[in-house]
């Protein structure tokens, strides 16, 4: 499903000097797994989850994407895989503040071109993430873990084949943490392939499979 | 993305921001307010000039006795002006459908029973009706039979008419004149205001011959009205007429006409317009109202796409397409544009309204304002947020979503 072939990215700051933040990642992951991508901080994870997230664009390297060579994709293209085939969630929510879970969890949809019922499927998604009695609440009045729920919803919400979470528990204290990796689990035995990127080793062995990170290349993968 | 969905985006995003979007359509409002002012009193104008064309009579020349500039009714001292003139005119002059001599004695007293009005009485003949086209509405006019009997019969206008007989049919009565019994034969349509401001219905009508002999006893008469076939020969005639009288009268340079010949040209001339110094004024104030209105919103709503970089690096992230950013924030511009347009144009009507109370001044409110207002609200809208909204569709999704 996802497949990197010696990928690489080079940033260049300001007075050109380059940073290599991926020197060539091969990578495979296949439909249905669990993968945990481990790595210090500020080591390039985030980078490689933007690149196979349709974010990013590499350097150098391919990226196959369900069979399409990603690199050859405009960019409205590059925007309907995100719409349709891939659910981010991030370290820090990043729900809008101004708006409530309902309208955090129906933004996706809003750049769907299907015509489903909005309101009944994000209050189905809510309902699944056990927010069903905070859908017209503000980001700023529900706790971490719940925030964190939205974003899983909104993730969702369009049914998209992978979840790709960047430290999803990073803000999060222990029982929270908990009840995310819960959901996580519960996603991925219903079949949907969950990438998470974490500095975490407690959080990295919930997954089927590690892949360790060190100087923006792999230095091993392993599964359980 | 559907507009209903990009409408709602733009919405909700405008909403969460009240001050600012109200700051942003302050300049808006006063551009298109006095926009709107400005086309009210334009066309309220156009209105009034085409009205006392209307009320004068399209197509015809009045030659009144009596010198001066001032159009109005004849000089009832100056007895130059002659059936003989007349004569002369219709005799020399091509192009003249109807010619019609009249006198117009001002404020004379009527009496019906126990009830009396003043009223202008004019003496006239059966072409009078063409040459004004105006005509009975019940009963009938002053026949050649009334003028070569010098009959007593009499036609109301429908101020005197109201008047002297409120809702009963005068036709029959007798009302009197100077001491003198008429007969009322008929009642004019209603006419208005004359371009002088005059109640033209306020008036009797009977036989020529009756008023110059019965009446005033004058050998002459007070006015002329020509009416013509072709409303491009009006300058024309008008200049023929002033240098057979002229002529006739014996008037050489640089002695003044003892008579005035007007035609509905220099009529609609002589209504005053909306003063040019005043519309270029206004019209300045509404666009430099625009212009610094356009660049409030352009500013704004950098800082606006910069403060937001965040929430466009989450749409972006879940499948907004650059153009969706674009559309989004140059919806919001617009929402504000056409927002403060048609606040502008409320505005705009009311203080046009204000305006003709308080000035006098006629002002005419149409959907034509509407449309220029809306269109140009457009304009500055999408000229105002393209160049953010490129900003806002071209900022990089990853960078973005960093804040």
């Amino acid at each position: 499903m996802i497949e990197l072939k010696n990928i690489t990215k080079t940033y260049k700051k300001d007075n050109s000097l380059e940073v290599h933040v991926l020197k060539g990642i091969d990578m495979e992951i296949k439909k249905g797994e669990f993968v945990a991508i481990m790595a210090p901080s500020g080591m390039g994870k985030s980078t490689l989850m933007n690149i196979i997230g349709c974010l990013d664009k590499p350097t150098n390297g391919t990226y196959f994407l369900d069979g399409i060579e990603v690199d050859t994709l405009n960019d409205d293209e590059l925007s309907h895989i995100r719409n349709k085939k891939i659910g981010f969630i991030f370290q820090s929510f990043n729900l809008l503040p101004i708006s409530t879970s309902l309208e955090n969890v129906e933004l996706p949809l809003i750049y769907s071109s299907d015509n489903v019922d909005l309101k009944h499927r994000v209050k189905s998604v809510l309902e699944s993430v056990g927010l069903a009695d905070r859908l017209h609440y503000k980001p700023s009045e529900l706790s971490g873990g719940q925030q964190q729920r939205v974003a899983i919803a909104r993730a969702l919400v369009n049914d998209p084949a992978i979840i790709l979470a960047d430290e999803p528990t990073g803000n999060l204290d222990t029982a929270s943490s908990e009840e995310i990796m819960n959901i996580f689990k519960k996603l991925n035995q219903e079949g949907r392939t969950i990438v998470i990127v974490t500095h975490e080793l407690d959080i990295a062995q919930q997954a089927k499979r590690t892949i360790k990170m060190k100087d923006g290349k792999i230095i091993s993968d392993e599964r359980r | 993305m559907s507009i209903s969905k990009l409408v709602k985006v733009s919405f909700s995003g405008l909403a969460k921001y009240k001050g600012r979007t109200f700051l942003m359509m302050l300049g808006i409002i006063i551009g298109i307010a006095t926009l709107t002012v400005i086309v009210a009193m334009t066309m309220g104008a156009q209105k009034k000039i085409m009205q006392n064309i209307q009320n004068f009579g399209p197509n015809s020349v009045m030659i009144s006795a009596g010198g001066g500039k001032a159009w109005g009714p004849a000089d009832e001292h100056t007895t130059t002006l002659t059936l003989d003139d007349m004569t002369a005119i219709k005799e020399s002059i091509n192009g003249i459908k109807y010619i019609a001599p009249f006198t117009n004695h001002q404020e004379q007293d009527i009496i019906y029973g126990n009830k009396k009005t003043t009223s202008a009485v004019i003496g006239a003949t059966p072409e009078w009706a063409d040459a004004w086209q105006w005509f009975t509405e019940k009963g009938d006019f002053i026949s050649d039979e009334d003028v070569s009997s010098l009959s007593k019969n009499c036609v109301l206008g429908q101020t005197t008419s109201m008047e002297l007989f409120s809702n009963q049919n005068p036709i029959g009565e007798t009302v009197r004149i100077n001491n003198t019994n008429f007969k009322v034969i008929g009642v004019m349509k209603k006419r208005g205001t004359s371009p002088l401001g005059m109640d033209m219905d306020r008036r009797i009508t009977i036989p020529l011959p009756t008023a110059m002999r019965r009446l005033f006893n004058i050998t002459y008469i007070g006015m002329l009205r020509l009416y013509l076939d072709d409303p491009d020969k009006l300058d024309e005639v008008t200049k023929s007429v002033t240098s057979i009288l002229r002529e006739r009268h014996h008037i050489t340079p640089p002695e003044e006409d003892d008579f005035r010949v007007t035609n509905s040209i220099a009529i609609a001339k002589a209504v005053k317009g909306v003063s040019q110094t005043l519309v270029i004024l206004l019209g300045l104030l509404s666009i430099i109202a625009l212009l610094i209105g356009g660049i409030v919103i352009t500013n704004i709503m950098f800082i606006s796409v910069n403060e937001r970089r965040k929430e466009i690096g989450i749409r972006r992230a879940f499948g907004a397409r650059a153009k969706d950013i674009m559309n989004q924030f140059l919806t919001e511009a617009l929402i504000i544009t056409i927002s403060g347009g048609i606040i502008g144009t409320i505005l705009g009507i009311a203080l046009s309204k204000g305006i003709a109370l308080v000035k006098k001044m006629p002002v005419a409110i149409s959907w034509e304002s509407f449309v220029i207002a809306i269109v140009f609200s457009m304009i500055v809208g999408i000229l105002a947020g393209l160049q953010p909204a490129k900003r806002a569709a071209s900022l990089n999704p990853v960078d973005a979503i960093r804040g």
